[in-house]
């Protein structure tokens, strides 16, 4: 693979590894997580 | 590219499908603690009856831990994940079908505890170590522990969103049909057991020569400590922060930002451990873990500096990870690092079974976490302490080739 695309995929990789995260975090703010979440303190 | 690797299975491959196996074993794990509400709901349980099979699990993983890698280490590491594996996913599905507290001790505690001995860290770790060059190898160790740490924070909201669209059993099942693709994965890690250094000794040699190191008691210790705070953070500081008049919005987004800064922290943190001494960074995170603490304690409790702690306290969560297994591989070689790794992360079991029981038991008796903070403050002076003596220098062993 030639550097320059090399370059080119990487960052796409990263663009769409920085959404991926983002999507997930805003998905731990799901009201059912909320309230489920508290039972992990009973059980790890 | 290390030697010991051929054919196919190129360094590369291998830390890559090493981090899917953690990310499918770390993350079914993590959303043990969904299914507390509608099994106990379902089957009449109390929550001890559920919380007491999953520290069954916790403590299993970390006794068996030892023997998955010393089977990894004599076997292989395809055949110990696979059957490892088949372990997860029977222990997954009899789970889903348990209706009494015995039946559901088996198969979350006791099947679950074995199957997570042999498809995460002690035994990923060995492979990819024996897969890498000295130079890469704590880098691999850390990205390999960043799939992990990306599965804890990324398989969590899918458990969720499956337990509310199909239901808990059913969920169950998904899941193990999520932790059956490591099967077919382990093929990739069935590495041919390459001897290297330290070749010629047995198992028993390998643990008595470990016993007789003082930094090998050094690593366990520090690691057990890592096992406290992190299951005390991870299961009271929602709670923590709800007593201290945060809402718990605020208390599930820092665990999304503990789970999200770990990510980059592993990679970090195994990064540099490639570049400068690992012992020291091992030091540098505890000791910053005990100044963190410290802070969050001493100033007034606002969702800011929540959240802010929990940023913090995530860059330095499994960032002793990679250091760990990477100065297990640099002291005793890597002939016997899953076994030994295993041994150490019994420590590592044992603090969490501490950290998250006595965190509880702390606040039920006096009704305050304040003396599980200071304790995880001194704990962890103590393990920065343990971790400055570390001898980081290779072992020299008579009549074996290095």
């Amino acid at each position: 693979m030639k550097p320059q695309w090399r370059w080119f995929v990487g960052g796409v990789a990263a663009a769409l590894a920085i959404v991926l995260l983002a999507l997930i975090f805003v998905a731990y703010q799901s009201p059912e997580l909320l309230l489920d979440w508290a039972n992990l303190r009973y059980c790890g | 590219m290390n030697p010991s690797s051929a054919g196919w299975r190129t360094p590369l491959i291998i830390l890559t499908v090493g981090c899917i196996i953690l990310t499918l074993s770390m993350g079914v794990r993590h959303t043990a603690g969904l299914f507390l509400q509608p099994m106990t709901l379902d089957h009449g349980w109390s929550r001890e009856t559920f919380s007491f099979a999953i520290a069954i699990q916790n403590l299993v993983w970390g006794l068996a831990s030892p023997f998955a890698g010393a089977l990894a280490d004599r076997h292989g590491a395809g055949r110990t994940i696979t059957a490892s594996a088949a372990l997860y996913v029977i222990g997954l599905i009899l789970m889903a079908q348990a209706n009494t507290p015995l039946a559901f001790d088996l198969s979350a505690g006791v099947l679950i505890g074995f199957g997570l001995s042999g498809t995460t860290f002690a035994v990923i770790m060995g492979v990819v170590g024996r897969h890498t060059t000295p130079e890469k190898r704590s880098l691999a160790l850390g990205i390999a522990s960043a799939g992990g740490s990306f599965g804890q924070f990324a398989v969590l909201p899918v458990g969720q969103m499956l337990i509310s669209t199909y239901g808990w059993q059913s969920a169950l099942v998904l899941l193990a049909a999520g932790v059956g693709l490591i099967a077919p994965l382990a093929y990739a890690m069935a590495d041919g057991h390459k001897p290297a250094a330290g070749a010629g000794q047995s198992v028993v040699e390998a643990l008595r020569e470990a016993g007789g190191e003082r930094s090998f008691h050094y690593l366990f210790w520090s690691y057990f400590v890592c096992g406290f705070q992190t299951a005390f953070i991870m299961l009271h500081l929602p709670s923590y922060l709800v007593d201290g008049g945060l809402s718990a919005n605020v208390g599930m987004t820092a665990v999304a930002l503990i789970g999200l800064f770990n990510i980059f922290g592993s990679f970090i943190f195994g990064w540099g451990g490639g570049r400068s001494s690992k012992k020291n960074l091992l030091v540098l995170i505890y000791a910053l873990r005990a100044v963190a603490i410290l802070i969050f304690m001493l100033v007034p409790l606002t969702t800011a500096g929540a959240w802010i702690f929990s940023a913090v306290i995530g860059l330095l969560w499994l960032g002793t990870v990679p250091l760990t297994n990477g100065l297990v591989a640099q002291i005793f070689g890597l002939r016997y690092m899953s076994m030994l790794t295993g041994v150490i992360f019994l420590g590592h079991q044992l603090g969490s079974f501490l950290g998250a029981w006595l965190g509880g038991r702390i606040f039920d008796e006096t009704g305050s976490y304040l003396i599980a903070w200071g304790l995880a403050i001194g704990l962890s002076v103590v393990a920065a302490w343990c971790s400055w003596p570390i001898d980081e220098k290779p072992l020299v062993r008579q009549g074996v080739a290095a």
